[in-house]
């Protein structure tokens, strides 16, 4: 489970020192700042290293630049300035035609679950499978077995919208982990849920995370960040404000 | 991908459907265009082609003279020098009595009428010329010694000429019109189908599906109404010519030279121009509006 695919874990041609530095690193970011139209600052100065396994949180209010960082992340948009490589690929110089195969090696999980409600949970999660091309007989094999994961194996035929919202964040996380990516990016995964049902929700990243999978979470629950009390990187105003190894939500 | 390709053809049937039928009315009007063209087309050529240069040399016209006019007639490039048809005095009256019973009939003291000469030209268009360089003569004897007339039809010729290129303009700018608006239109159900499913495609995006896998079924979906669209056409032509043409040839020119384009022919140009359509209209909306 541990297996990390080779497009990110080989470093390509173009390493660098300061990517060889961190050569167990899944995400660097080096001086990153990224500026809107016009001159709407989202993010200044970004750096910061997360290391292959690690568990991280992105705290700050909304528009601190919790969301911009995760686009960049998944090569949604560019960054006005620095670097940022991931699994030791320089994303600046990742070609567009491969940036489809960046994605299929970060999972991601929403708060609003982006599920395809005319399909059911089985499909959905098929869904990541057939769009890499995976074979039917793979695609039979994982998907239950990534269901069991999330404990939704009852629930295979059900269409989202039958689904509690619990549930229905277990499918999107069961379709952004059936690959096995080595990075799991969660922008407010428990945002719309109760907070029982998101320590459940929590308990299952949690699992994931400790098969190796690196599980950067975007969030607003100082609960569960204060109870977790793991890596926490905090945004105010676009700039990290704070990274502690074992940080709460706010600074103490 | 031709699953996903269905599937999204079945989750905005509505918009599909409109497309589809905007295809079959564009591709009937077409079909018809095409084959009301092509039949323009024939018989302005074939009217075309009967248009010929007339000379009638005098009833004491010389041999010489005749002979002269024949030289001159084959150095003249405008003329097809194959069919420079000789109609001699004796051939012309019969033809005559054939043709005016009332005017040649058979007690004729002697014959009128003098040899003559038939004159097809390379390009219906040279009759005019032709005949302008036959006659190189002053007003009062516009023609050279012996020759008593030279006609061609002018007006009559003039005027097919005219009504035919007006007829192959006005089609072929209604066929430009509908060609592009059936495009249009196919770009723009693919704009709506690209809209109705931008959350498919967003998670499409997002676990990594490449570019073509993306594209392909909106691809598919633009070829598949190009095609479904201008088959419907085919057959509504089809049952529409069964059901028109029996009223309708009565009132055609019989001639068998005058004739539309071959139904079946007809019928593959309009389907393959639906694909075409398809491509083009969901290719253009795929360039614009799914950046990937």
């Amino acid at each position: 489970m541990t297996d990390i695919p080779t497009a990110l874990a080989e470093p390509g041609p173009q390493e660098t020192p300061a990517a060889a530095a961190g050569a167990g690193a899944m995400i660097v970011f080096e001086n990153v700042a990224k500026v809107y139209d016009p001159n709407v600052v989202a993010l200044e100065g970004a750096s910061f290293v997360i290391e292959k396994g690690e568990f991280v949180f992105l705290v700050g209010p909304s528009g601190s630049g919790k969301s911009t960082l995760i686009r960049l992340l998944l090569k949604e948009i560019e960054p006005t300035t620095g670097r940022i490589i991931i699994g030791g690929r320089d994303l600046g110089r990742l070609p567009h035609r491969k940036v489809p195969q960046l994605r299929r090696n970060i999972g991601c999980v929403f708060q609003d679950f982006k599920l395809l409600s005319d399909r059911t949970t089985s499909e959905n999660v098929a869904y990541a499978l057939k769009v890499q091309g995976e074979s039917r007989n793979a695609i039979r094999r994982k998907v239950p077995e990534v269901l069991g994961l999330v404990g939704l194996t009852h629930k295979g035929n059900s269409y989202p919208d039958e689904l509690s919202g619990g549930e229905q964040q277990r499918v999107s996380i069961a379709r952004a982990f059936v690959n096995h990516p080595p990075l799991l990016v969660c922008d407010e995964p428990t945002g719309n849920l109760d907070p029982d049902t998101s320590v459940g929700i929590m308990q299952l990243l949690y699992r994931i995370n400790r098969s190796g999978t690196t599980v950067l979470m975007a969030t607003h629950d100082r609960e569960m960040v204060d109870k977790m009390r793991r890596r926490v990187i905090a945004l105010e105003d676009g700039r990290i404000a704070r990274d502690e190894r074992r940080g709460g939500y706010a600074s103490e | 991908m031709l699953g996903e390709a269905v599937r999204s053809i079945g989750a905005n049937l509505s918009t599909t459907v409109a497309a589809t039928m905007t295809v079959l009315i564009g591709m009937f009007l077409l079909g018809l265009v095409i084959a009301f063209a092509t039949y323009a087309r024939s018989w302005s050529d074939d009217v075309k082609a009967g248009l010929v240069v007339k000379v009638f040399h005098d009833r004491d016209a010389t041999p010489q003279q005749v002979n002269a006019l024949r030289v001159q007639l084959e150095k003249n490039p405008h003329v097809d020098k194959d069919r420079i048809e000789f109609i001699s005095a004796q051939e012309g009256l019969a033809q005559m009595r054939k043709e005016r019973p009332d005017l040649f009939g058979t007690d004729l003291p002697y014959n009128p009428l003098g040899p003559a000469w038939t004159v097809y030209p390379t390009k219906a268009e040279y009759v005019e010329e032709i005949a302008a360089a036959i006659g190189q003569g002053t007003k009062a004897a516009p023609y050279p010694a012996g020759v008593h007339n030279v006609t061609y039809g002018k007006e009559k010729a003039k005027r097919i000429l005219k009504v035919a290129n007006i007829i192959n303009a006005i089609f072929g700018i209604a066929v430009l019109v509908l060609l592009s608006a059936a495009a249009i239109l196919i770009a723009n159900t693919i704009r709506l189908s690209i809209f109705a499913r931008r959350r498919e495609i967003e998670v499409m995006k997002l676990v990594g599906a490449t570019n073509w896998f993306v594209r392909g079924p909106f691809m598919l979906e633009g070829l598949i109404c190009g095609l479904v669209g201008s088959l419907l056409a085919v057959i509504l032509l089809f049952v529409s010519k069964e059901a028109a043409l029996p009223s309708l040839l009565p009132r055609l020119t019989s001639d068998p030279d005058v004739q539309a384009l071959g139904f079946w022919l007809n019928a593959m140009i309009l389907l393959g121009l639906g694909l075409l359509l398809g491509a083009a209209g969901s290719g253009l909306t795929l360039r614009r509006f799914l950046r990937v």
